[in-house]
Protein backbone atom coordinates (compact mmCIF):
# COMPACT_ATOMS: atom_id res chain seq x y z
CA UNK A 1 0.00 0.00 0.00
CA UNK A 2 1.45 3.66 -1.17
CA UNK A 3 1.99 5.77 2.35
CA UNK A 4 0.28 8.64 0.29
CA UNK A 5 -1.87 8.35 -2.33
CA UNK A 6 -4.51 10.43 -4.01
CA UNK A 7 -7.77 8.87 -5.83
CA UNK A 8 -9.49 11.02 -8.88
CA UNK A 9 -8.50 13.67 -6.94
CA UNK A 10 -10.69 17.22 -7.74
CA UNK A 11 -11.28 20.16 -6.15
CA UNK A 12 -13.20 23.01 -8.14
CA UNK A 13 -13.21 26.49 -5.67
CA UNK A 14 -16.74 27.90 -6.28
CA UNK A 15 -16.61 31.54 -6.61
CA UNK A 16 -20.29 32.83 -6.24
CA UNK A 17 -22.52 32.64 -9.11
CA UNK A 18 -21.25 30.65 -12.90
CA UNK A 19 -17.89 31.76 -11.42
CA UNK A 20 -15.53 28.52 -10.43
CA UNK A 21 -11.43 27.88 -10.65
CA UNK A 22 -10.35 24.16 -11.23
CA UNK A 23 -7.54 24.06 -8.50
CA UNK A 24 -7.12 19.98 -9.36
CA UNK A 25 -8.27 17.62 -11.83
CA UNK A 26 -8.71 14.45 -11.32
CA UNK A 27 -4.98 13.43 -9.91
CA UNK A 28 -3.94 10.02 -9.22
CA UNK A 29 -0.78 9.81 -7.48
CA UNK A 30 1.18 7.14 -5.21
CA UNK A 31 4.03 7.71 -3.40
CA UNK A 32 5.60 4.74 -1.47
CA UNK A 33 7.42 5.32 1.87
CA UNK A 34 11.19 6.25 1.64
CA UNK A 35 10.45 8.37 -1.28
CA UNK A 36 11.66 12.06 -1.13
CA UNK A 37 8.55 13.03 -3.96
CA UNK A 38 8.60 16.61 -5.66
CA UNK A 39 6.01 18.45 -6.78
CA UNK A 40 6.49 21.14 -9.90
CA UNK A 41 4.44 23.10 -11.74
CA UNK A 42 4.03 26.66 -12.63
CA UNK A 43 2.37 29.46 -10.13
CA UNK A 44 -1.46 28.24 -9.67
CA UNK A 45 -0.72 25.02 -10.99
CA UNK A 46 -2.26 23.15 -7.91
CA UNK A 47 0.10 22.23 -6.05
CA UNK A 48 -0.39 23.95 -2.72
CA UNK A 49 -4.57 22.37 -3.29
CA UNK A 50 -3.03 18.76 -3.70
CA UNK A 51 -1.15 19.42 -0.45
CA UNK A 52 -4.22 21.18 2.01
CA UNK A 53 -6.32 18.71 0.49
CA UNK A 54 -4.06 16.18 1.95
CA UNK A 55 -3.98 17.52 5.07
CA UNK A 56 -7.87 18.13 5.83
CA UNK A 57 -7.76 22.14 5.55
CA UNK A 58 -9.48 22.25 1.98
CA UNK A 59 -12.43 19.44 1.22
CA UNK A 60 -12.01 17.78 -2.46
CA UNK A 61 -15.01 18.30 -4.72
CA UNK A 62 -14.84 14.59 -5.82
CA UNK A 63 -12.04 11.85 -5.34
CA UNK A 64 -9.83 10.96 -2.12
CA UNK A 65 -6.78 11.72 -0.70
CA UNK A 66 -5.13 9.17 1.57
CA UNK A 67 -2.27 9.24 4.02
CA UNK A 68 -1.30 5.87 5.73
CA UNK A 69 -4.75 4.77 3.92
CA UNK A 70 -6.65 7.09 5.83
CA UNK A 71 -8.57 10.20 5.17
CA UNK A 72 -7.35 13.62 5.96
CA UNK A 73 -9.36 14.29 8.97
CA UNK A 74 -7.91 11.39 11.15
CA UNK A 75 -6.56 12.08 14.24
CA UNK A 76 -4.32 9.41 14.89
CA UNK A 77 -2.95 9.52 11.02
CA UNK A 78 -1.86 12.94 11.79
CA UNK A 79 0.11 12.06 14.45
CA UNK A 80 2.61 10.74 11.96
CA UNK A 81 2.63 14.09 9.99
CA UNK A 82 4.66 17.46 10.08
CA UNK A 83 3.34 19.98 7.92
CA UNK A 84 4.71 23.08 6.51
CA UNK A 85 2.40 25.56 4.90
CA UNK A 86 3.40 27.71 1.59
CA UNK A 87 4.87 31.44 2.99
CA UNK A 88 4.22 30.03 6.64
CA UNK A 89 2.87 32.37 9.25
CA UNK A 90 2.86 31.82 13.18
CA UNK A 91 1.37 33.17 16.22
CA UNK A 92 3.52 36.50 15.99
CA UNK A 93 3.45 36.90 20.20
CA UNK A 94 4.89 33.68 20.91
CA UNK A 95 8.94 32.78 20.74
CA UNK A 96 9.82 29.75 18.26
CA UNK A 97 10.08 27.57 21.64
CA UNK A 98 6.84 28.87 22.65
CA UNK A 99 5.60 27.96 19.34
CA UNK A 100 7.30 24.52 19.07
CA UNK A 101 5.49 24.02 22.54
CA UNK A 102 2.65 25.05 21.58
CA UNK A 103 2.39 22.39 18.91
CA UNK A 104 4.45 19.64 20.73
CA UNK A 105 1.82 19.63 23.59
CA UNK A 106 -0.61 19.23 20.46
CA UNK A 107 0.45 16.06 19.73
CA UNK A 108 0.62 14.95 23.83
CA UNK A 109 4.48 14.88 23.75
CA UNK A 110 5.98 15.23 27.21
CA UNK A 111 7.17 18.36 28.27
CA UNK A 112 10.91 16.54 28.91
CA UNK A 113 10.75 15.37 24.95
CA UNK A 114 9.42 18.69 24.40
CA UNK A 115 12.18 20.43 25.97
CA UNK A 116 14.67 18.07 24.22
CA UNK A 117 13.51 18.95 20.81
CA UNK A 118 13.46 22.22 20.89
CA UNK A 119 17.16 22.61 22.01
CA UNK A 120 17.59 20.40 18.83
CA UNK A 121 15.64 21.34 16.56
CA UNK A 122 16.48 25.28 16.95
CA UNK A 123 19.94 24.75 17.05
CA UNK A 124 19.31 22.23 13.37
CA UNK A 125 17.46 25.35 12.12
CA UNK A 126 20.06 27.58 12.91
CA UNK A 127 17.47 29.56 15.33
CA UNK A 128 19.55 29.14 18.50
CA UNK A 129 20.40 32.83 18.77
CA UNK A 130 16.65 34.36 17.93
CA UNK A 131 15.19 32.15 20.89
CA UNK A 132 14.31 34.70 23.04
CA UNK A 133 12.48 36.74 19.73
CA UNK A 134 8.75 37.19 19.03
CA UNK A 135 7.80 35.89 16.06
CA UNK A 136 6.75 39.14 14.92
CA UNK A 137 10.27 40.53 14.39
CA UNK A 138 11.13 36.97 12.06
CA UNK A 139 12.42 37.95 8.77
CA UNK A 140 10.70 35.53 6.19
CA UNK A 141 13.52 33.24 5.78
CA UNK A 142 13.58 32.86 9.81
CA UNK A 143 9.77 32.10 9.68
CA UNK A 144 10.83 29.72 6.96
CA UNK A 145 12.78 27.62 9.09
CA UNK A 146 11.10 28.05 12.56
CA UNK A 147 7.74 26.73 10.30
CA UNK A 148 10.60 23.68 9.52
CA UNK A 149 11.42 22.96 12.91
CA UNK A 150 7.65 23.12 14.09
CA UNK A 151 7.11 20.24 11.62
CA UNK A 152 9.30 18.35 13.05
CA UNK A 153 8.57 18.77 16.96
CA UNK A 154 6.39 15.04 16.82
CA UNK A 155 9.36 13.10 15.03
CA UNK A 156 7.14 12.82 11.87
CA UNK A 157 7.07 9.36 10.02
CA UNK A 158 5.85 11.11 7.01
CA UNK A 159 7.28 15.58 6.08
CA UNK A 160 4.68 17.54 3.72
CA UNK A 161 6.59 20.40 2.54
CA UNK A 162 5.42 23.27 0.50
CA UNK A 163 7.82 24.94 -1.15
CA UNK A 164 10.50 24.63 1.90
CA UNK A 165 13.14 26.80 0.58
CA UNK A 166 11.15 29.58 -0.57
CA UNK A 167 13.09 32.58 1.41
CA UNK A 168 15.82 31.08 2.55
CA UNK A 169 19.41 32.10 1.72
CA UNK A 170 21.60 30.54 -0.56
CA UNK A 171 23.55 28.44 2.84
CA UNK A 172 19.52 28.25 4.43
CA UNK A 173 18.80 26.36 1.17
CA UNK A 174 21.67 24.06 1.05
CA UNK A 175 21.43 23.04 4.47
CA UNK A 176 18.04 22.76 3.94
CA UNK A 177 18.66 19.82 1.02
CA UNK A 178 21.12 18.09 3.34
CA UNK A 179 18.67 17.61 5.99
CA UNK A 180 16.05 16.39 4.07
CA UNK A 181 18.26 14.13 2.51
CA UNK A 182 19.29 12.78 5.94
CA UNK A 183 15.80 13.11 7.49
CA UNK A 184 14.82 10.66 4.17
CA UNK A 185 17.73 8.24 5.30
CA UNK A 186 16.79 8.29 8.52
CA UNK A 187 13.70 6.54 7.12
CA UNK A 188 11.33 9.81 6.56
CA UNK A 189 9.33 9.98 3.52
CA UNK A 190 9.01 13.41 2.33
CA UNK A 191 6.73 14.92 0.16
CA UNK A 192 7.32 18.51 -1.13
CA UNK A 193 6.72 21.30 -3.90
CA UNK A 194 9.05 23.40 -5.19
CA UNK A 195 10.01 26.25 -7.68
CA UNK A 196 13.66 25.35 -7.34
CA UNK A 197 14.62 22.92 -9.97
CA UNK A 198 18.38 22.19 -8.80
CA UNK A 199 16.47 21.22 -5.70
CA UNK A 200 14.52 19.38 -6.47
CA UNK A 201 17.26 17.62 -9.01
CA UNK A 202 19.21 17.21 -5.94
CA UNK A 203 16.85 15.31 -3.45
CA UNK A 204 13.65 14.03 -5.14
CA UNK A 205 13.72 10.27 -6.12
CA UNK A 206 10.66 10.72 -8.25
CA UNK A 207 8.58 13.95 -9.46
CA UNK A 208 4.96 14.67 -10.66
CA UNK A 209 4.55 18.26 -12.80
CA UNK A 210 1.64 19.71 -12.44
CA UNK A 211 -0.13 22.29 -14.54
CA UNK A 212 -3.40 24.06 -14.72
CA UNK A 213 -4.52 21.65 -11.73
CA UNK A 214 -3.51 18.22 -13.76
CA UNK A 215 -1.20 16.02 -12.98
CA UNK A 216 1.10 15.46 -16.61
CA UNK A 217 3.98 13.90 -15.89
CA UNK A 218 4.86 11.16 -13.06
CA UNK A 219 8.29 9.52 -12.89
CA UNK A 220 11.94 9.55 -11.64
CA UNK A 221 14.18 12.37 -13.16
CA UNK A 222 15.80 9.93 -15.62
CA UNK A 223 13.01 8.08 -16.88
CA UNK A 224 11.42 11.73 -17.97
CA UNK A 225 14.68 13.25 -19.47
CA UNK A 226 15.01 10.52 -21.53
CA UNK A 227 11.44 10.81 -22.09
CA UNK A 228 11.43 13.96 -23.44
CA UNK A 229 14.87 14.33 -25.10
CA UNK A 230 15.79 16.76 -22.52
CA UNK A 231 19.25 17.64 -21.12
CA UNK A 232 18.07 19.44 -17.70
CA UNK A 233 15.13 19.67 -15.50
CA UNK A 234 14.59 22.77 -16.71
CA UNK A 235 14.26 21.50 -20.64
CA UNK A 236 12.05 19.14 -19.37
CA UNK A 237 10.11 21.30 -17.62
CA UNK A 238 9.30 23.71 -20.20
CA UNK A 239 8.79 21.02 -22.99
CA UNK A 240 6.12 19.11 -21.12
CA UNK A 241 4.27 22.08 -20.14
CA UNK A 242 3.96 22.78 -23.90
CA UNK A 243 3.18 19.70 -25.17
CA UNK A 244 0.08 19.86 -22.82
CA UNK A 245 -0.86 22.79 -23.86
CA UNK A 246 -0.56 22.29 -27.02
CA UNK A 247 -2.49 19.03 -26.49
CA UNK A 248 -5.00 20.78 -24.60
CA UNK A 249 -5.87 24.36 -25.31
CA UNK A 250 -7.62 26.63 -23.24
CA UNK B 1 -10.13 16.98 26.51
CA UNK B 2 -5.93 17.71 26.97
CA UNK B 3 -5.77 19.27 23.50
CA UNK B 4 -9.16 21.44 23.80
CA UNK B 5 -6.91 22.85 27.46
CA UNK B 6 -4.10 23.53 25.24
CA UNK B 7 -5.72 25.44 22.43
CA UNK B 8 -7.82 27.99 24.99
CA UNK B 9 -4.49 28.65 27.12
CA UNK B 10 -2.46 29.54 23.66
CA UNK B 11 -5.89 31.94 22.96
CA UNK B 12 -5.55 33.55 26.26
CA UNK B 13 -1.82 34.07 26.31
CA UNK B 14 -2.63 35.19 23.03
CA UNK B 15 -5.26 37.82 24.50
CA UNK B 16 -2.85 38.98 27.17
CA UNK B 17 0.42 39.95 25.26
CA UNK B 18 -1.71 41.80 22.01
CA UNK B 19 -3.13 44.12 24.56
CA UNK B 20 -6.39 45.26 22.46
CA UNK B 21 -8.38 44.29 25.06
CA UNK B 22 -7.02 45.88 28.19
CA UNK B 23 -7.93 49.74 26.23
CA UNK B 24 -11.82 48.18 26.46
CA UNK B 25 -10.61 47.11 30.48
CA UNK B 26 -9.12 50.56 31.34
CA UNK B 27 -12.18 52.42 29.76
CA UNK B 28 -14.20 50.26 31.90
CA UNK B 29 -12.16 51.17 34.91
CA UNK B 30 -12.13 54.93 34.46
CA UNK B 31 -15.91 54.50 33.84
CA UNK B 32 -16.56 52.44 37.18
CA UNK B 33 -13.90 55.17 39.11
CA UNK B 34 -16.20 58.09 37.69
CA UNK B 35 -19.27 57.10 39.39
CA UNK B 36 -17.98 58.49 42.58
CA UNK B 37 -17.52 62.09 41.52
CA UNK B 38 -20.68 62.65 42.01
CA UNK B 39 -19.99 64.20 45.03
CA UNK B 40 -23.37 66.57 44.98
CA UNK B 41 -25.45 63.39 45.69
CA UNK B 42 -26.66 62.24 49.28
CA UNK B 43 -24.52 59.53 50.35
CA UNK B 44 -27.34 57.05 49.83
CA UNK B 45 -27.99 58.07 46.36
CA UNK B 46 -24.30 58.03 45.59
CA UNK B 47 -24.13 54.46 46.71
CA UNK B 48 -26.63 53.67 44.21
CA UNK B 49 -25.53 55.81 41.39
CA UNK B 50 -22.03 54.00 41.66
CA UNK B 51 -23.53 50.49 41.73
CA UNK B 52 -26.19 51.70 38.93
CA UNK B 53 -23.11 53.22 36.93
CA UNK B 54 -20.65 49.87 37.75
CA UNK B 55 -23.32 47.47 36.95
CA UNK B 56 -24.04 49.02 33.69
CA UNK B 57 -20.24 49.58 32.59
CA UNK B 58 -19.28 46.15 33.84
CA UNK B 59 -21.49 44.44 31.26
CA UNK B 60 -21.09 47.13 28.59
CA UNK B 61 -17.42 46.63 28.87
CA UNK B 62 -17.43 43.17 29.21
CA UNK B 63 -20.07 42.94 26.18
CA UNK B 64 -17.60 44.37 23.99
CA UNK B 65 -14.81 42.20 25.25
CA UNK B 66 -16.95 39.27 24.65
CA UNK B 67 -17.93 40.25 21.19
CA UNK B 68 -13.98 41.51 20.34
CA UNK B 69 -12.52 38.50 21.71
CA UNK B 70 -14.61 36.16 20.42
CA UNK B 71 -13.67 37.72 16.67
CA UNK B 72 -10.61 37.39 16.89
CA UNK B 73 -9.88 34.30 18.24
CA UNK B 74 -11.44 32.69 14.95
CA UNK B 75 -10.82 35.18 12.36
CA UNK B 76 -7.28 36.09 12.98
CA UNK B 77 -6.20 32.62 12.87
CA UNK B 78 -7.48 32.17 9.23
CA UNK B 79 -6.45 35.57 8.32
CA UNK B 80 -3.22 35.11 9.32
CA UNK B 81 -3.38 31.57 8.16
CA UNK B 82 -1.94 30.17 11.41
CA UNK B 83 -5.03 27.72 10.92
CA UNK B 84 -3.36 25.43 8.55
CA UNK B 85 -0.39 24.31 10.40
CA UNK B 86 -3.36 24.24 13.75
CA UNK B 87 -5.78 21.93 11.68
CA UNK B 88 -2.28 19.62 9.92
CA UNK B 89 -1.71 18.65 13.79
CA UNK B 90 -3.96 15.61 15.41
CA UNK B 91 -7.02 17.77 16.56
CA UNK B 92 -9.88 17.80 15.39
CA UNK B 93 -12.52 21.00 14.46
CA UNK B 94 -14.33 20.75 17.39
CA UNK B 95 -11.13 20.94 19.75
CA UNK B 96 -10.66 23.80 17.82
CA UNK B 97 -14.33 25.87 18.41
CA UNK B 98 -14.32 24.31 22.03
CA UNK B 99 -10.70 25.60 22.78
CA UNK B 100 -11.55 28.93 21.06
CA UNK B 101 -14.08 29.36 23.79
CA UNK B 102 -12.80 28.01 26.77
CA UNK B 103 -10.09 30.70 25.97
CA UNK B 104 -12.59 33.49 26.02
CA UNK B 105 -14.18 32.41 28.91
CA UNK B 106 -10.58 32.69 30.16
CA UNK B 107 -10.16 36.42 29.16
CA UNK B 108 -14.08 37.08 30.23
CA UNK B 109 -13.47 35.96 33.78
CA UNK B 110 -10.09 37.94 34.03
CA UNK B 111 -11.29 40.96 32.54
CA UNK B 112 -14.74 40.77 34.73
CA UNK B 113 -13.03 39.06 38.16
CA UNK B 114 -10.55 42.77 37.71
CA UNK B 115 -13.53 45.13 36.89
CA UNK B 116 -15.57 43.54 39.93
CA UNK B 117 -12.98 43.71 41.82
CA UNK B 118 -12.31 47.21 41.22
CA UNK B 119 -16.66 47.85 42.21
CA UNK B 120 -16.26 46.03 45.33
CA UNK B 121 -13.13 48.23 46.23
CA UNK B 122 -15.32 51.20 45.49
CA UNK B 123 -18.32 49.88 47.50
CA UNK B 124 -15.51 49.43 50.78
CA UNK B 125 -14.15 52.21 49.98
CA UNK B 126 -17.51 53.80 50.82
CA UNK B 127 -17.85 52.09 53.85
CA UNK B 128 -20.89 49.58 52.04
CA UNK B 129 -20.45 46.16 52.58
CA UNK B 130 -21.93 44.70 49.05
CA UNK B 131 -24.24 42.13 50.07
CA UNK B 132 -25.22 38.27 47.81
CA UNK B 133 -27.39 40.25 46.12
CA UNK B 134 -24.47 42.47 44.32
CA UNK B 135 -22.73 39.27 43.78
CA UNK B 136 -26.14 37.54 42.29
CA UNK B 137 -26.40 40.31 39.63
CA UNK B 138 -22.61 40.07 38.69
CA UNK B 139 -22.43 36.16 38.53
CA UNK B 140 -25.82 36.67 35.89
CA UNK B 141 -23.90 39.34 34.17
CA UNK B 142 -21.20 37.02 33.56
CA UNK B 143 -23.60 34.25 32.32
CA UNK B 144 -24.66 37.06 29.79
CA UNK B 145 -21.17 37.70 28.80
CA UNK B 146 -20.75 34.27 28.28
CA UNK B 147 -24.14 33.97 25.67
CA UNK B 148 -22.47 36.94 24.05
CA UNK B 149 -19.06 35.41 23.71
CA UNK B 150 -20.89 32.28 22.16
CA UNK B 151 -22.55 33.91 19.89
CA UNK B 152 -20.39 36.20 18.47
CA UNK B 153 -17.74 32.91 18.09
CA UNK B 154 -20.63 30.74 16.26
CA UNK B 155 -20.79 33.37 14.27
CA UNK B 156 -17.46 33.54 13.09
CA UNK B 157 -16.94 29.98 11.50
CA UNK B 158 -19.31 31.19 9.13
CA UNK B 159 -19.39 34.69 8.56
CA UNK B 160 -17.28 37.76 7.49
CA UNK B 161 -16.03 40.22 10.70
CA UNK B 162 -17.95 43.17 9.33
CA UNK B 163 -21.18 41.38 9.36
CA UNK B 164 -20.69 39.33 12.71
CA UNK B 165 -19.62 42.66 14.08
CA UNK B 166 -23.04 44.40 13.00
CA UNK B 167 -24.90 41.18 13.87
CA UNK B 168 -23.47 40.91 17.15
CA UNK B 169 -24.48 43.84 18.33
CA UNK B 170 -27.78 44.30 16.38
CA UNK B 171 -28.17 41.23 18.48
CA UNK B 172 -27.25 43.02 21.95
CA UNK B 173 -28.98 45.82 21.76
CA UNK B 174 -32.62 43.41 20.95
CA UNK B 175 -31.62 41.10 23.29
CA UNK B 176 -32.42 44.05 25.86
CA UNK B 177 -35.58 45.09 24.26
CA UNK B 178 -37.35 41.66 23.38
CA UNK B 179 -39.71 42.68 26.11
CA UNK B 180 -40.68 45.87 24.69
CA UNK B 181 -41.00 44.42 21.47
CA UNK B 182 -43.19 41.54 23.15
CA UNK B 183 -45.51 44.21 24.01
CA UNK B 184 -45.45 45.45 20.51
CA UNK B 185 -46.45 42.25 19.18
CA UNK B 186 -49.12 41.54 21.62
CA UNK B 187 -50.66 44.69 20.73
CA UNK B 188 -50.84 44.07 17.06
CA UNK B 189 -53.51 42.99 14.68
CA UNK B 190 -51.58 41.42 11.79
CA UNK B 191 -51.11 37.50 11.88
CA UNK B 192 -47.85 36.95 9.82
CA UNK B 193 -46.49 40.32 11.59
CA UNK B 194 -47.44 38.88 15.19
CA UNK B 195 -46.19 35.12 14.12
CA UNK B 196 -42.71 36.63 12.94
CA UNK B 197 -42.53 38.52 16.04
CA UNK B 198 -43.20 35.40 18.47
CA UNK B 199 -40.53 33.47 16.29
CA UNK B 200 -38.43 36.16 17.08
CA UNK B 201 -38.87 36.65 20.70
CA UNK B 202 -38.39 32.42 20.54
CA UNK B 203 -34.89 32.80 18.96
CA UNK B 204 -33.54 35.82 19.96
CA UNK B 205 -31.86 35.61 23.83
CA UNK B 206 -33.49 37.93 26.51
CA UNK B 207 -30.45 39.64 27.96
CA UNK B 208 -32.98 41.30 30.24
CA UNK B 209 -33.25 38.10 31.82
CA UNK B 210 -29.90 38.51 33.26
CA UNK B 211 -30.08 42.57 34.44
CA UNK B 212 -31.51 42.30 37.84
CA UNK B 213 -29.15 45.56 38.42
CA UNK B 214 -32.57 47.09 38.72
CA UNK B 215 -34.13 45.23 41.61
CA UNK B 216 -30.73 45.00 43.12
CA UNK B 217 -30.34 48.90 43.32
CA UNK B 218 -33.61 49.78 45.28
CA UNK B 219 -32.33 46.41 47.24
CA UNK B 220 -35.31 44.00 46.02
CA UNK B 221 -34.40 40.44 46.61
CA UNK B 222 -33.63 38.23 43.73
CA UNK B 223 -34.17 34.04 44.20
CA UNK B 224 -31.76 32.26 43.94
CA UNK B 225 -34.74 30.06 42.08
CA UNK B 226 -34.58 33.30 39.27
CA UNK B 227 -30.97 32.88 39.31
CA UNK B 228 -30.83 29.19 38.62
CA UNK B 229 -33.22 29.47 35.75
CA UNK B 230 -31.78 32.15 34.07
CA UNK B 231 -28.69 30.31 34.09
CA UNK B 232 -29.86 27.48 32.94
CA UNK B 233 -31.75 29.71 30.26
CA UNK B 234 -28.23 31.14 29.05
CA UNK B 235 -26.20 27.56 29.26
CA UNK B 236 -28.74 26.32 26.88
CA UNK B 237 -28.39 28.94 24.60
CA UNK B 238 -24.58 28.62 25.00
CA UNK B 239 -24.45 25.08 23.99
CA UNK B 240 -26.52 25.29 21.38
CA UNK B 241 -24.49 28.22 19.73
CA UNK B 242 -21.41 26.32 20.36
CA UNK B 243 -22.83 22.97 18.84
CA UNK B 244 -23.69 25.68 15.85
CA UNK B 245 -20.12 26.90 15.50
CA UNK B 246 -18.88 23.72 15.55
CA UNK B 247 -21.01 22.72 12.77
CA UNK B 248 -20.33 24.95 10.86
CA UNK B 249 -16.82 25.22 11.48
CA UNK B 250 -16.32 21.36 10.20
CA UNK B 251 -17.80 22.68 6.58
CA UNK B 252 -15.77 25.59 6.32
CA UNK B 253 -12.75 25.62 4.50
CA UNK B 254 -10.01 27.89 5.77
N1 LIG C 1 -8.90 29.77 -1.87
C1 LIG C 1 -9.01 29.77 -3.19
N2 LIG C 1 -10.11 30.22 -3.79
C2 LIG C 1 -10.24 30.21 -5.12
N3 LIG C 1 -9.33 29.75 -5.96
C3 LIG C 1 -8.19 29.30 -5.45
C4 LIG C 1 -7.97 29.27 -4.04
N4 LIG C 1 -6.75 28.75 -3.82
C5 LIG C 1 -6.25 28.46 -5.02
N5 LIG C 1 -7.10 28.78 -6.01
C6 LIG C 1 -6.90 28.58 -7.46
O1 LIG C 1 -6.52 27.25 -7.66
C7 LIG C 1 -5.49 27.17 -8.60
C8 LIG C 1 -4.30 26.42 -8.02
O2 LIG C 1 -3.77 27.16 -6.94
P1 LIG C 1 -2.59 26.63 -6.03
O3 LIG C 1 -2.45 27.57 -4.88
O4 LIG C 1 -2.82 25.23 -5.71
O5 LIG C 1 -1.33 26.79 -6.98
P2 LIG C 1 0.19 26.48 -6.73
O6 LIG C 1 0.60 25.44 -7.70
O7 LIG C 1 0.46 26.20 -5.31
O8 LIG C 1 0.85 27.87 -7.15
P3 LIG C 1 2.17 28.60 -6.59
O9 LIG C 1 3.31 28.01 -7.31
O10 LIG C 1 1.97 30.03 -6.99
O11 LIG C 1 2.23 28.40 -5.13
C9 LIG C 1 -5.17 28.59 -9.01
O12 LIG C 1 -5.79 28.81 -10.25
C10 LIG C 1 -5.80 29.46 -7.97
O13 LIG C 1 -6.31 30.62 -8.54
MG1 LIG D 1 1.55 27.05 -3.89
Amino acid sequence: MALIETKELTKIYELGWKKRVVGLNRVNLQIEEGEIFGILGPNGSGKTTCLKLLLGVLFPTSGEALIMGKGPLDVEMKKNVGFLPENPYYYDYLTGPELLKFYGRLFDLAPETIRKRTGELLELVGLNDAKRLALRHYSKGMLERIGLAASLINDPKILVLDEPTTGLDPIGCKETRDLLLRLNQEGKTILLSSHFLSEVERVCSRIAIFHRGNLIELGTLKDLLVQYEASTLEDLFVKSIEKFDQQHPA
Amino acid sequence: MKKIWVIAQNTFHESLRKRTLYIVLVFGLVVIGASKFFSFLTAQEELKMIQDVSFSAIEFFGALIAIFGALGAISSEIEKRTIYTLLSKPITRYHFVIGKFVGQILILLVNFLLLCLFFVGLLLFKKSVPNIEIFKALFLIFVELLLISSITLALATFTSDAFNIIFSFFLYIVGHLTSYGRQLIERTENIILKGLGDMLYTIVPNYENFAIRDKVVVGVPVSWQYVGKTVSYGLIYIVIAILIGIYCFQKREV
